[in-house]
């Protein structure tokens, strides 16, 4: 568990990318979450943009730029709905904000750590998302927990695919 | 002060943040007067702008990926399409034949109904256009059940036009830009129509839960509500056009909020997983449409000369295919009944003529005018038909023949030389007296 220790922060590089890698890779995550459901049906338990917030949180391991990337690619998501806009951005700023802070206290290179955080990370995006649409805003709708679990699961799954792919695309010293 | 925004400017720009975001989720939704809250259906300037701009970004590639893919499909299904096109349409020529025979028939029966529902002061809503869209794209989440088509306002396309398929109901338009249009699917929470259970005929409305399922609710608990009954729509809405299909009833369950009340689960009609083309009606009146005002026309012209002319063909059509079976061998004769069929005919394919016919050069096997021929049938089984004479003379090998001429004369006589043949009738089967030698 040493990996896990505060002795460790400070060893722990900073992950850079091509400016390109920044623009491309957010996008490309939003045209497949858009373009996949047809593909998959109603099996299409995944939600990439919100993977792509915690890879590039956990890499930058800024809690800003987390927070920023997270909002962002939620306000994409939430204009590409038909909800208001907004629910998915509050939901992950906080799961890249808190990404980002957990990047700087542990080792997130080991895979284990990425899928188990990344699990957490779905779960808690998803009740953020009822907490504020349900109890801030007072709106009425039914929630599917039973979906929110196999999406994380599903984003779970995709880490250990994407993650390592998107390490080749880091800048090397 | 600076050693504070420094040190806490993580908390600060995340608190930043969320205010903002919180404060824009705050103008989009409104209070109703009986004290619940929703999204404003109708979005502000601002946030269809923001809605734009994130579909201007996203619809290019995505067009480009659903182009690709159509391409390739395309590609292989004309490839495997052409080997039957040809057959298809000489098919499909006969019935654009037919059917314009049978629409002349029927226009009068429309144009009557029309009337008499003006009359009645019924206005029945009529499909009279469509815009054919294909879709390219989709909200991407669970709680938005929303899909993007590829045709906007510059083809046509406002809020709340219907979208079908031609399995049935699909959505509505929700939001429409100059290229494409956002389509809200049946199946969303937020969605509503109103539809009619086929046999029961009982009204509720029609909306999608958390899992996408389609239900039907606002139904009062009846026994009557059975799975397989299909779902139309009831034409109430002012969206969908009545008598549309949605769905099969799937089962029924309680209604968890109100013991009192029932939610009916559906199967949609449409497959709302793979929606690849639909039609969105643009326009619904009380008249016809050019097009079927242009087929009508067709058709009466066809009704006077042109249909006389098809069906003189069609008649001597059939007339030749009948003549053509008459002179072919059948086993089955229409105009028989079962039992007299030649299938079921038990009698042996060459029947025996009474008479047989007499012989140019007879013998004395040969039978004489007036003898008769007596069935029998042989030790193997076979039937067979000698002369009776022949058989008694087979019967009773050492009569001479002038015995035979003695105990039978004829009047006529045989010629000189040949043995008087036997004139009685023996009955089939049983043996000749013997004689001694």
């Amino acid at each position: 568990m040493s990996f896990i220790g505060a002795s460790f922060r400070r060893d722990i590089e900073i992950h850079r990318y091509p400016l390109l890698v920044y623009v491309l890779v957010p996008l490309a995550a939003l045209v497949a979450q858009t373009w996949l459901p047809r593909v998959f049906g109603q099996y299409a338990y995944f939600d990439l943009p919100l993977v792509v917030t915690i890879y590039f949180a956990l890499g930058r391991r800024s809690p800003i730029q987390g927070t920023l990337m997270g909002a962002a690619l939620g306000l994409f998501e939430d204009a590409l709905s038909h909800l208001a806009i907004g629910l998915n951005g509050i939901a992950k700023s906080i799961a890249g904000y808190l990404a980002a802070s957990v990047g700087v206290r542990i080792d997130v290179e080991n895979h284990t750590i990425r899928v188990a955080l990344t699990f957490l990370l779905s779960l808690l995006s998803g009740a953020i998302y009822l907490f504020v649409s349900r109890f801030l805003l007072g709106l009425e709708f039914q929630w599917n927990w039973l979906g929110e679990i196999f999406k994380a699961i599903g984003n779970s799954v995709i880490v250990l695919l994407l993650f390592p792919l998107l390490d080749r695309l880091q800048i090397r010293d | 002060m600076e050693s504070f925004l420094v040190r806490y400017r993580n908390h600060l720009v995340l608190l930043t943040i969320l205010a903002a975001q919180l404060i824009g989720l705050g103008v989009q939704v409104r209070r109703s007067r009986a004290g619940r809250n929703s999204l404003d259906p109708s979005d502000s300037a601002g946030v269809r702008l923001i809605r734009f701009w994130a579909e201007s970004v996203v619809s290019p590639p995505e067009r480009l990926i659903h182009g690709v893919r159509s391409g390739a499909e395309n590609l292989w299904m004309g490839y495997l399409d052409l080997h039957r096109v040809r057959q298809q349409n000489r098919e499909l020529e006969q019935t654009i034949g037919r059917l314009r025979l049978e629409q002349a028939a029927l226009l009068e029966d429309a144009r009557q109904g029309q009337r008499l529902q003006a009359l009645l002061g019924f206005q029945q809503r009529y499909i009279y256009s469509t815009v054919a869209a294909q879709v390219f794209g989709a909200s991407g989440s669970d709680q938005s059940r929303v899909f993007y088509i590829d045709k906007g306002s510059d083809n046509g396309l406002a809020r709340d036009m219907a979208v079908v398929t031609a399995d049935g109901i699909v959505g509505k338009v929700r939001d429409v830009f100059p290229h494409n249009a956002q389509v809200l699917a049946i199946n969303d929470q937020t969605s509503g129509a109103g539809v009619l259970l086929e046999t029961t005929r009982i009204r509720g409305i029609l909306k999608g839960n958390a899992s996408g399922q389609l239900e039907v609710v606002g139904v009062l608990s009846d026994e009557r509500i059975k799975p397989g009954e299909k779902v139309v729509t009831a034409g109430g809405d002012l969206v969908f056009p009545r008598g549309l299909p949605a769905g099969v009833v799937s089962k029924v369950i309680a209604d968890p909020d109100n013991p009192a009340y029932i939610d009916v689960m559906l199967k949609p009609a449409a497959n709302l997983d793979r929606l690849d083309e639909v039609l969105v009606i643009t326009s619904m009146q009380p008249r016809f449409s050019g097009q079927e005002k242009q087929d009508m026309a067709t058709s009466e012209a066809l009704d006077g000369a042109q249909a006389a002319a098809m069906e003189r063909q069609i008649q001597e059509q059939q007339k030749a295919a009948q003549i053509t079976a008459e002179r072919l061998p059948g086993l089955i004769v229409p105009n028989l009944p079962p039992d007299q069929q030649p299938m079921n005919d038990s009698s042996p394919p060459n029947p025996i003529s009474p008479q047989p016919p007499s012989p140019l050069h007879p013998d004395e096997f040969s039978p004489l005018p007036g003898d008769k021929v007596v069935s029998g049938v042989s030790d193997d089984g076979a039937a067979s038909s000698i002369p009776a004479a022949a058989r008694k003379k087979l019967a009773a090998p050492g009569t001479s023949p002038a015995e035979s001429a003695a105990r039978n004369p004829h009047p006529a006589g045989p010629p000189a030389g040949r043995p008087a043949s036997n004139a009685q009738t023996q009955p089939a089967g049983q043996p000749a007296p013997r004689r001694n030698p």
